[in-house]
């Protein structure tokens, strides 16, 4: 199988890749750049464990092969920390206990994360909707529903 | 699994040049979100393809244009897209309903209106109200393009018109004059990440209480989504508060009988295609008083 050159730029950082027609976004940044936090769940866009934000939206990276994204942005969960801080989303899933096995964890905050760069004073139901392609069997959603909206309320004090 | 070679178009021209030359062995993929689930469950339908062609790059695609008889909306254009479009909004708020209730957030940032209509699903959430909304699909090919009404050009479950080396590029939705209101309507099993039990689009003016230009297309419950024209011809001209809503639904549980024939989920549909119309009618009725 031929293979084609892509450039990505992925949690800052440009790689210049080879890449197999059928290797998804998914498949290159766990396989080859060690992006483990995004985790392959369904394979079919169903779960959303797989979320990144890719040019600024959040996408499945298991519904995008590589080859059609040269060029592009992608920001992964491991991407979300600056200079060794967690990002406010990520300590608010710790403080409202919005994680028990954690395998959805890194999806939502990519989905939350999305949300918030377009709508900074998201209302419960704009959350609700930004989550809705994430799956999480533990929590019932409640406790990230609040993690993400005390985000929104601390924004919104400053 | 299915092995293939990956090609990338960044004009029509190109896109249109290898689908010339190597027609039976390429497929399309933009969004995706129909055509990588597709790949991942090796399905039949893509036996022979030898090809994977990426057209997502295709630049002038993805617009939403003002055509002064119609909107003109680009294949390549995503569901956000839609949702987002002031014009999309302004002209025609029931494509803003469909789009929304597609999927999730995640798929609807990636999948296209190009995508919906080819994958021609039953069960398109898009594809209802464009029905409704009367629109046509061009299609351009190395020979020239066409031009021809989305009923046409889905022809059955998952089946369509084009020809192997066409690709569809743009949706044309004909501006409708005067106020018109409307209502989507989506069955599905669970709120988000669903596909459409059943799906309805109304859309009608209203002349002194009596409905005008009504047209109703429902999805998934006949082999491709269609306008329910007996149904239609019965409420136009009918005041809105002399109609007996009851009788309605039986009639429209009966005119989607007469197309599908007795089928396994028939006891199921034929009630609720009825009701779902029944509640459409009475929240424009609403909205209106």
């Amino acid at each position: 199988m031929e293979e084609v050159n892509v450039t990505l730029t992925v949690n800052g950082k440009e790689h210049d890749l080879n890449v197999a027609a059928d290797e998804r976004l998914l498949d290159t940044l766990r396989d080859r750049l060690h992006l483990t936090g995004v985790k392959e769940g369904c394979s079919i866009g169903e779960c959303g464990a797989c979320t990144v934000i890719l040019d600024g939206k959040a996408v499945n990276s298991c519904m995008v092969y590589t080859f059609q994204i040269d060029g592009s942005e992608v920001l992964t969960v491991e991407g979300l920390e600056t200079n060794g801080k967690l990002d406010p989303l990520q300590e608010a899933f710790i403080d409202h206990q919005a994680v028990q096995c954690g395998f959805c964890t890194p999806g939502m905050l990519m989905s939350a994360k999305a949300l918030l760069k377009e709508n900074p004073d998201p209302d419960r139901e704009e959350i609700k909707t930004a989550i809705e392609g994430n799956l999480c069997r533990c929590t019932g959603y409640q406790q990230i529903v609040d993690a993400i909206e005390s985000v929104v309320k601390k924004d919104g004090s400053e | 699994m299915i092995e293939f070679e990956a090609l990338k178009a960044n004009s029509l021209e190109e896109a249109l040049d290898i689908l010339a030359e190597k027609k039976k062995e390429v497929r399309m993929v933009a969004g995706g979100t129909d055509m990588l689930v597709q790949i991942h469950h090796e399905s039949d339908d893509l036996k022979g393809m030898e090809y994977l062609l990426d057209i997502s790059s295709i630049p002038g695609l993805d617009l939403i244009e003002d055509n002064n008889e119609y909107l003109k909306i680009g294949a390549l254009c995503t569901h956000s897209e839609i949702m987002d479009s002031v014009l999309v909004n302004e002209k025609f708020p029931i494509l803003k309903k469909a789009a929304e209730v597609i999927g999730s957030t995640q798929i609807r940032n990636r999948g296209t209106v190009g995508g919906n209509i080819n994958n021609a699903s039953p069960a398109a959430d898009l594809v209802t109200a464009l029905i409704a909304l009367d629109a046509s699909v061009v299609l351009h090919s190395k020979h020239g393009k066409r031009e021809l009404s989305l009923s046409e050009f889905i022809t059955g479950p998952y089946m369509t018109d084009r020809y192997e080396d066409e690709i569809l590029t743009e949706v044309k939705v004909p501006y409708i004059q005067g106020e018109y209101f409307d209502c989507y309507q989506k069955v599905k099993r669970r709120q988000a990440v669903a596909i459409a039990r059943i799906n309805l689009a109304v859309i009608t003016k209203l002349k002194d209480n009596k409905f005008d230009d009504i047209r109703i297309a429902f999805g998934s419950a006949t082999p491709t989504a269609m306008r329910f024209r007996e149904i239609e011809a019965e409420l136009e001209g009918s005041d809105l508060n002399k109609i007996d809503y009851d009788k309605l639904a039986d009639e429209t549980g009966q005119a989607m009988v007469n197309i599908t024939g007795e089928r396994w989920s028939t006891p199921y549909k034929r009630p609720v295609v009825g009701n779902l119309l029944k509640r459409a009618l009475q929240s424009i009725v609403k909205e209106v008083q």
